[in-house]
């Protein structure tokens, strides 16, 4: 009897410990694709594409040609693809000894066995931004998956010979310092995770996310209350500064109404210290898309309007975010959309909802890569009359400042949505976006359209038929998708990642379309993106000035100056310094572009734009003056100052005199456990220069050298 | 070139080094090596080109207007009965009257902004149309041939990519070409081309930047180098904070070079690594403040002509004899409040430039420096929106400024349109328009193209004609090279 009881209470036990299983969240490492060698163990194996692609392929090439029509079988292991997962999921670089790397177009991935892959490809770069691979003897060839890279071997084009496979010292791969026998055990991709769908790993998030996994946070989050700390509440102001507001006689409440300080302030303070990081950052990684900036906008209540927006429309679904923001004042009146009449039409919102908001400039392939047209150009996706149309559908639509809740006399009201003055909107027909199965591609004409309430109507119906024409096209998902990959996750994700993303978004996977937390879960659970570490050369990203502020301010918590309260989080006019002001764009094109090069290569790398031999000085000398002396209080913008805490790590740094415990604390901390040897033999070296008995600054020194290298200042 | 660059785009196994680049006693590592030759003297043969891009693309047509009433071109009424209703138009009294020999010495008048403003530091760039040393370019814009109106109607594959587009036009100005995308830019190619011929001893790349490595600026293989404006001392742009000579200082700067040479084979990172050994190259180069003589307007124009005056005092002790640099002015996409909006920047822009001219005069290389405007297209004729709000939207053709001692005259250049000159005929659905029907609204149709404008100032710069191609691949199509706006002294 008692027996039996144990028996039950055990089988509730497994039960129950299955029922948690199978919500923990599975191995997030790939395993890493390997290229499969020739007879010589440095040159590839490569095949002769026979002209039907079967299993039996050509003879064995040691010396290729490179051409676009030089089509050629290569052999991978390693890799287990899913369903679905094909040509696109593999990446080929080739490196040449000019300097060059050229991406090779990956035509088929076919499985041959059950561990081996045939992979055909052209020896021809695609996109040709650099030119073609020249046959120049042997030149380095590895093909990427997942963010993982192979081996690199050697492949001769036209000759072979002149070059080695470079001797590349593996990182040294610490994993994890502390014993985690539970939860969710993988510290390298926790914290990559708490850098791409959060502001940083704080101590707190990273335990968080250890003991319920990543779904589970991921589920926490859509739900969590926001924000933490409430938004500022500056009134709406007269556009004319009143004396009592002048920027020369009361300075305070100038800058408190008419900058973007306090939108600045509240956002650190939110990045910093906020619960809901999720919908904190997705906001973020919007207004980087549906850009509006303090240049042109006036007032901070004018943007914290816009924020809310972003903020509520986070975790809803994009084609109401698309009709929110179209009537969204600020942005209203930072495209002139506010100002477009059917008599002087401002074709400049119609313009960029299309071209930067939903489906881009060119016709794109469902893995977001542009189709291309005979020719060999990409294929525009509209011309300046579907702008026109556009322009008319928008027309009429203005500032509501007599009838809402927030109008107030002499003063604009940019906190209500925009409403229709109908004598100014357009009545003629329209010829919207035209694509197979595009929902209202022509709007008819408003035929005898005179009484007030029937232009309204037809109006708003428009909006809506117009919104929905481009909602659908099926450019949105990869165009989005890749954008949104690109703000949280990596600069130049590979085609399959898109296009699982873009399924998603497209509703084409059971989550309706446009479904923004489907899209999120689907970019941050991506194979792509998980992983206690990523080898593939191109993987990651440059930490823009505010996530390089925001990582280090909640790894080392944040605290005012003197370490007693909160930072007030006053940290805009640095990250401005680093070429990143936010809430102030220089233009609508964002911080910068989502198709950046770094110059001179073909590495697609946004965050780049920013970052320069005089910028790259700047974050060098502010991570000097944050991690050492702290950011001063300053009568202005910051009564409290900003500085970071190293509490943590002191008894690693006193109690081993060689430093060694403290660098793998802060490789494990800051690094995902991945700290190249070489690197941390340098650290170690300008560490034990520090006497042991100022533990503090041995711990800054560190934190220092490694904040400013390269390998940290790229998120992998 | 730099070597940190050269040796980041060589990673894959030219294996060049960088050791002693960043921490041994000789700053410019290898590149001493291509090149031992005297150092102090002044080059010779100096020249430079200064690109001054209004960001957003000007409104052309409230820039230079017609001020004459000669009805075989369009005159100040054809100009005020399309602007004038609507707000937009620019009063004949306000602006400032030039003489075009190029259209019978008629009157023409340049944006008042041009001329002495209130509380300006100088007379602005008017007067310099008196002494010969501004000329203008007109009808100037993307193209991949000459094309008619009737040509642009009837064949959308002469338009060059996303018209109207800002991001495209922008680049295709950057990069010259109208009908395919480049990474590179023509500023940054002719540097690719003459770098080693012209600049052997060079300390710093042939190009800099004071806004970041923007396209224009940017090469195949040379890459520019990124500078801040001023007030910042151009010696303590590139110097680094906390290094006061202790040991515990020493040994920190000494992990920071180290970690700058671990090779971990991740693109980025080399790219990372690369950008700040550069910086730190050049902070060892660039340790002098060769301040001006001239006074420069403190605006965010004027800060950066200032320090891009200061590297060109500097040329000696940088041993170059060829320079090209990049700055630009934000704001110019003036849909709405136009008048007050364009009339600040273009009084940013004259104060600036004129400062910058003077203190090239005063340096005694007026006519070694030429500045030039580019900028995304011009803007409709037609208005946007009405009243105190009154702008304009993306219109195509523009009016470039050339300014240095070195232009021919004072004049109008560039390619005849129908009307007998490079100026438009301002009219919408006019024989320059490319819109058509009732709703045209004047975006004028290119008589030049970016190329053949950049290929005259490249050719003065001293481009070769065997390397124009390289740097301008489509001006092969285009009969006329060079549209004789540069002496060719």
């Amino acid at each position: 009897m008692k027996r039996h009881i144990y028996l039950r209470s055990a089988l509730a036990l497994v039960l129950a410990s299955f029922a948690v299983s199978a919500q923990e969240d599975p191995n997030p490492n790939s395993p890493v694709p390997i290229l499969v060698a020739g007879s010589d163990a440095e040159r590839i194996l490569v095949r002769e594409a026979a002209p039907t692609f079967r299993q039996q392929h050509g003879r064995e090439l040691t010396v290729l040609y490179p051409s676009a029509e030089s089509s050629v079988i290569s052999y991978i292991r390693g890799i287990e693809p899913r369903e679905n997962e094909g040509a696109n999921s593999v990446r080929v670089f080739l490196k040449q000894r000019s300097g060059k790397t050229f991406e090779l177009e990956v035509q088929e991935l076919r499985r041959i066995s059950k561990s081996e892959f045939a992979l055909n490809f052209r020896l021809f770069d695609r996109s040709g931004f650099r030119g073609q691979p020249a046959a120049d003897g042997d030149s380095l060839i590895y093909v990427s998956w997942r963010g993982n890279a192979s081996n690199m071997l050697k492949i001769g084009l036209g000759s072979t010979g002149g070059i080695e496979i470079p001797k590349v010292t593996r990182p040294a791969g610490i994993t994890s310092t502390d014993a985690e026998y539970v939860g969710y055990r993988f510290a390298g991709d926790r914290k990559r995770f708490a850098e791409q769908a959060a502001f940083g790993p704080s101590p707190i998030l990273d335990m968080r996310l250890r003991r319920i996994g990543l779904r589970t946070w991921l589920a926490e989050q859509f739900e969590a209350p926001y924000p933490t700390f409430a938004y500022p509440n500056p009134p709406q102001s007269p556009t004319n500064p009143p004396m009592d507001c002048s920027l020369s006689t009361f300075p305070h409440c100038y800058r408190e109404r008419y900058t973007m300080i306090p939108l600045q302030r509240w956002f650190f303070t939110e990045a910093l210290y906020g619960d809901a990081q999720l919908r904190h950052r997705t906001a973020w990684s919007l207004s980087q898309i549906w850009v509006t900036s303090g240049l042109t906008v006036q007032q901070s209540s004018h943007a914290i309007a816009y924020h809310k927006v972003l903020s509520e429309n986070a975790f809803g679904n994009y084609r109401q975010l698309m009709y929110d923001m179209t009537l969204n004042p600020a942005m209203g009146h930072y495209l002139d959309m506010v100002r477009s009449t059917r008599a002087n039409p401002n074709e400049n919102f119609p313009r960029e909802i299309l071209q930067l908001f939903s489906i881009g400039l060119y016709e794109l392939y469902p893995d977001g890569r542009p189709r291309l047209g005979q020719n060999g150009q990409p294929i525009p996706t509209y011309d300046q009359e579907t702008v026109n149309s556009f322009t008319k559908v928008l027309t009429g639509w203005t500032y509501c400042n007599i009838t809402c809740e927030n109008s107030s006399p002499g003063i604009v009201n940019y906190k209500d949505p925009m409403i229709l003055n109908p004598a100014n909107h357009d009545l003629s027909a329209k010829t919207l976006l035209q694509y197979p199965n595009a929902p209202h591609p022509i709007i008819p004409a408003c035929e005898n359209c005179t009484d007030p309430e029937q232009i309204r109507n037809y109006a708003e119906q428009s909006l809506n038929t117009a919104l929905d024409n481009i909602f659908h096209h099926p450019n949105l998902g990869p165009f989005i998708g890749k954008l949104m990959i690109q703000q949280m996750v990596t600069s130049d994700p590979s085609p399959a990642y898109v296009e699982r993303v873009a399924a998603v978004f497209n509703g084409e996977t059971g989550s309706p379309r446009g479904d923004m937390k489907a899209l999120l879960r689907a970019i941050l659970l991506d194979p792509e993106a998980r992983g206690d570490a990523k080898s593939d050369p191109r993987y990651g990203k440059l930490r823009e000035p505010v996530q390089l502020i925001t990582n280090l301010a909640r790894i080392f918590p944040a605290l005012d100056f003197n370490g007693e309260n909160r930072s007030d989080g006053a940290l805009a006019s640095y990250a401005n310094l680093m070429g990143q002001n936010p809430f102030n764009s220089p233009t609508v094109f964002n911080y910068f572009s989502p198709d950046y090069n770094v110059p001179g290569t073909t590495i697609l790398a946004p965050e780049f734009e920013l970052l320069n031999t005089n910028t790259s000085t700047r974050r060098t000398n502010f991570l000097h003056t944050l991690i050492f002396d702290g950011l001063t209080p300053n009568a202005t913008d910051s009564l409290r100052g900003t500085s970071l805490t190293f509490g943590e790590f002191l008894p690693a740094a006193e109690a081993d005199p060689s430093g060694g415990m403290l660098l793998d604390a802060l490789n494990v901390r800051m690094m995902h456990g991945r700290m190249h040897s070489g690197q941390r033999d340098a650290i170690l070296k300008a560490v034990v220069a520090v006497p042991i008995t100022n533990p503090t600054l041995r711990i800054k020194t560190a934190v220092y050298l490694i904040a400013v290298s390269s390998a940290y200042q790229i998120q992998r | 070139m730099t070597i940190s660059r050269r040796r980041f785009l060589a990673h894959a196994g030219a294996g060049l080094t960088m050791a002693g680049l960043v921490s041994g006693p000789q700053p410019f590592g290898l590149m001493s090596a291509l090149a031992q030759s005297p150092s102090g003297d002044e080059p010779q043969d100096y020249r430079a080109l200064v690109c001054i891009y209004f960001n957003g693309g000007n409104d052309g047509n409230n820039t230079i207007v017609p001020l004459h009433s000669d009805q075989s071109v369009s005159g100040y009424d054809h100009y005020f009965q399309a602007r004038g209703p609507r707000g937009l138009a620019l009063s004949q009294k306000s602006l400032l009257p030039i003489a075009v020999p190029r259209i019978g010495g008629s009157a023409y008048g340049l944006h008042p902004a041009f001329g002495t403003v209130a509380n300006g530091i100088n007379p602005g760039l008017h007067p310099l149309w008196g002494t010969g040393t501004m000329a203008v370019v007109s009808g100037v814009g993307p193209l991949m041939m000459p094309i008619t109106r009737a040509q642009f109607q009837a064949d959308p594959s002469v338009r060059p990519r996303n018209l109207f587009s800002h991001t495209d036009q922008t680049q295709q100005h950057h990069h010259s070409r109208a009908d395919a995308v480049m990474l590179s830019g023509w500023g940054g190619r002719i540097a690719d081309k003459m770098t080693i011929g012209s600049n052997p001893n060079r300390l710093v790349p042939t190009v800099s930047s004071v806004v970041g490595p923007r396209l224009f600026a940017v090469g195949e293989n040379e890459q520019p180098l990124s500078i801040g404006p001023a007030p910042t001392p151009l010696s303590s742009i590139f110097s680094l904070t906390g290094y006061n000579g202790t040991p515990i200082a020493n040994a920190r700067l000494a992990a920071l070079e180290a970690q700058l040479l671990v090779e971990n084979g991740q693109d980025m990172v080399e790219a990372s690594n690369s950008i700040q050994s550069e910086a730190l190259r050049i902070s060892r180069t660039l340790n002098s403040a060769n301040e001006v003589s001239v006074v420069f307007p403190a605006t965010d124009l004027g800060n950066q002509l200032k320090q891009i005056a200061r590297m060109i005092k500097a040329r000696s002790s940088l041993r170059v004899n060829r320079q090209v640099f990049y700055c630009s002015l934000d704001g110019f996409d003036t849909h709405n409040g136009q008048l007050l909006g364009q009339q600040g920047l273009l009084t940013h822009f004259s104060q600036a430039s004129r400062a910058f001219y003077d203190e090239m005069a005063a340096q005694g290389i007026a006519d070694k420096v030429t500045q030039f405007t580019l900028t995304d297209f011009n803007r409709t004729f037609d208005p946007a929106g009405t009243g105190a709000n009154v702008g304009s939207d993306h219109g195509w053709a523009n009016h470039q400024f050339v300014i240095g001692g070195a232009v021919t005259a004072s004049d109008f250049y560039g390619i005849n349109s129908s009307n007998g000159t490079p100026f438009p005929t301002l009219v919408n659905n006019g024989p320059d328009d490319a819109d058509f029907g009732t709703g045209a609204r004047g975006r004028w149709i290119p008589t030049a193209s970016v190329e053949q404008y950049a290929g005259t100032l490249a050719r003065w710069f001293g481009l070769s004609q065997a390397d124009m191609p390289f740097v301008f691949p489509n001006i092969g199509n285009f009969p006329v090279t060079d549209l004789g706006f540069m002496t060719n002294a």
